[in-house]
């Protein structure tokens, strides 16, 4: 999933100064696990937005709303709504955010849409409603396969591909001693699977031109462009 | 003067370091980095100059190194992944061969979190092994996607290791992939353990690269503690910091140099040089060496 916080509220109040009637839009899937833009948050938030006296048009939650395929057939039915206020809030990722602006300007709706909260990677839940980490950053040609299946590109602090640097203690990170380091997890690993020796192999400065933004998927050709 | 000349004459190599600081060094003034490296000129065969060590901005490794080099002083130009993407690393090696250097240190770096500047954007596009990689390509005349260059650098390319390292093995693994990627010469990080080097070096000495045993002067109890709390990859065992302890605080300064010269008469059979690391006291080395 993505990863979100909150903005803090006096940062929201900001970033809707001038707009008195707002339109809060959540979204029902990664933001509603890291609970901060389900319908429950939506709600809660629409209040303190009420008691600082804004009024509040519509709350909506889609399913996801950065799948154009879920948030159109709940936004599009709004498209009146979505005229009469000022601004819209939208409690998702950042994707979340841009495809409801480009869904209010295929409606032919010209509104500021702002957002609520800060994305903060691509996080895989390790304890529900408590804890995720990041794992991965889609650097678009995965190692995966020879790395014991723990990824250095975003577990190393410093992304080191070819082996430990000369800071880790303990078993932790020179960065922060509160995390394991990767490189010693990755040994031990291809350890319990008796395949160190293939960690003596050379690994190729990374091809970066794998991970060059923005990249385009097309679904259908598996092609990324 | 390439270190590698050096060890092949099996001259035991000594070397140390100095740090440039945070400003310009225009106009002449005299440095304290050059001053401290004059201070050593006659008693090692080069000096390390650090890459904005600690992630800490400074004055660049490579204009302080030809600083040292217009002294007579050889430097050992460091060069860290932290801070270049390929590109700039690669035409730095070129800058630093065209403007007189020999030799090069190829580092990962300490990460950004730890120095002065912890909102900047890390680079880490390639580690110290490609980097090793990377250079030893240019001193055979190609740069890293093959193509020919118009002339090709001549540089000893030198890496560190962590004897200090557990798992031992996976240090030795990276220190071998370092080997195959072209490194030619090896400084270590501190180590205080004799026991602990020798086990090191029974291991690596089958390399058959060079090793330069690292010696960072403890200068009081107080930075051994600073050291074992917040320097990582180094440990000072409890029973030095006892040793050093146990004198009045007039007398560290004779404790360290005892303390400093008995470690390197013991560890000196097992390697081809020595590196210094004297964080400000400069004056002791040539004392160590003396004893
Ligand atoms: S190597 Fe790491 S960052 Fe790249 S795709 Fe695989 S898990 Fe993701
Ligand atoms: S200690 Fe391990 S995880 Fe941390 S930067 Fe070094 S190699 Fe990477």
């Amino acid at each position: 999933m993505i990863g979100t916080t909150k903005k803090p509220f006096p940062e929201i109040m900001a970033a809707l100064e001038g707009y008195q009637k707002v339109a809060v839009v959540g979204c029902d899937g990664c933001a509603k696990v890291c609970l901060t833009g389900g319908t429950d948050e939506v709600a809660a938030l629409a209040q303190e937005l009420r008691a600082q006296g804004k009024e509040i048009v519509f709350e909506a939650c889609p399913e996801r709303t950065c799948n154009v395929v879920k948030a159109d057939p709940v936004l599009a039915p709004l498209a009146d709504r979505i005229k009469e206020a000022e601004a819209l809030l939208v409690l998702g990722c950042g994707g979340a955010v841009q495809i409801t602006r480009e869904l209010t300007e295929k409606y032919g709706i010209t509104v500021p849409v702002k957002t609520g909260l800060n994305s903060v990677g691509h996080m895989d839940t390790l304890i529900g409603g408590t804890l995720a980490v990041e794992q991965c950053q889609e650097c678009g040609d995965c190692i995966l396969n020879e790395t014991g299946g723990i990824c250095p590109v975003t577990k190393c602090a410093k992304g080191l591909l070819n082996g430990p640097c000369g800071g880790a203690e303990d078993g932790k990170c020179e960065v922060d001693p509160s995390r394991d380091c990767a490189w010693i997890l990755i040994y031990k690993r291809m350890a319990a699977l008796g395949e160190t020796a293939k960690l003596k192999k050379f690994t190729a400065p990374k091809d970066y031109s794998k991970a060059a933004k923005p990249r385009v998927l097309h679904i259908k050709e598996g092609r990324v462009a | 003067m390439k270190l590698t000349e050096l060890f092949q004459k099996k001259e035991f190599v000594i070397t140390s370091e100095v740090g440039p600081m945070k400003g310009c060094a225009r106009n002449g003034r005299q440095a304290a980095f050059l001053k401290e490296a004059e201070s050593l000129k006659d008693f090692v065969h080069a000096v390390n100059v650090t890459d904005n060590q600690s992630a800490v901005m400074r004055l660049g490794s490579l204009a302080a190194s030809v600083l040292l080099k217009q002294a007579g002083i050889e430097p050992i130009y460091q060069l860290v992944c932290r801070d270049r993407n390929r590109i700039a690393l690669q035409s730095d090696l070129l800058s630093a061969c065209t403007l007189g250097i020999d030799n090069v240190l190829c580092l990962t770096g300490d990460h950004l979190k730890l120095g002065d500047h912890p909102t900047a954007k890390a680079v880490f596009d390639v580690d110290s092994v490609q980097l090793l990689d990377m250079a030893r390509g240019l001193n055979q005349g190609r740069d890293m996607m093959g193509r020919d260059l118009t002339q090709s650098t001549g540089l000893a390319l030198g890496a560190v290791v962590n004897p200090n390292f557990q798992p031992l093995d996976l240090q030795l693994l990276k220190m071998e992939k370092k080997i195959e990627a072209g490194a030619e010469f090896f400084q270590t990080q501190a180590v205080y353990d004799p026991k602990l080097f020798e086990t090191f070096i029974r291991k690596a000495e089958g390399f058959g690269v060079p090793i330069q045993y690292g010696v960072v002067i403890i200068k009081s109890p107080k930075m051994a503690k600073y050291m074992n709390e917040n320097v990582s990859g180094i440990t000072v065992p409890q029973a030095l910091i006892k040793e050093m302890a146990g004198v009045p605080e007039t007398q560290y300064k004779d404790k360290a140099r005892e303390i400093t010269a008995r470690l390197v008469k013991e560890i000196s059979p097992m390697v081809q040089g020595l590196h210094f690391m004297p964080l400000g006291w400069p004056d002791l080395v040539p004392a160590i060496l003396k004893s």
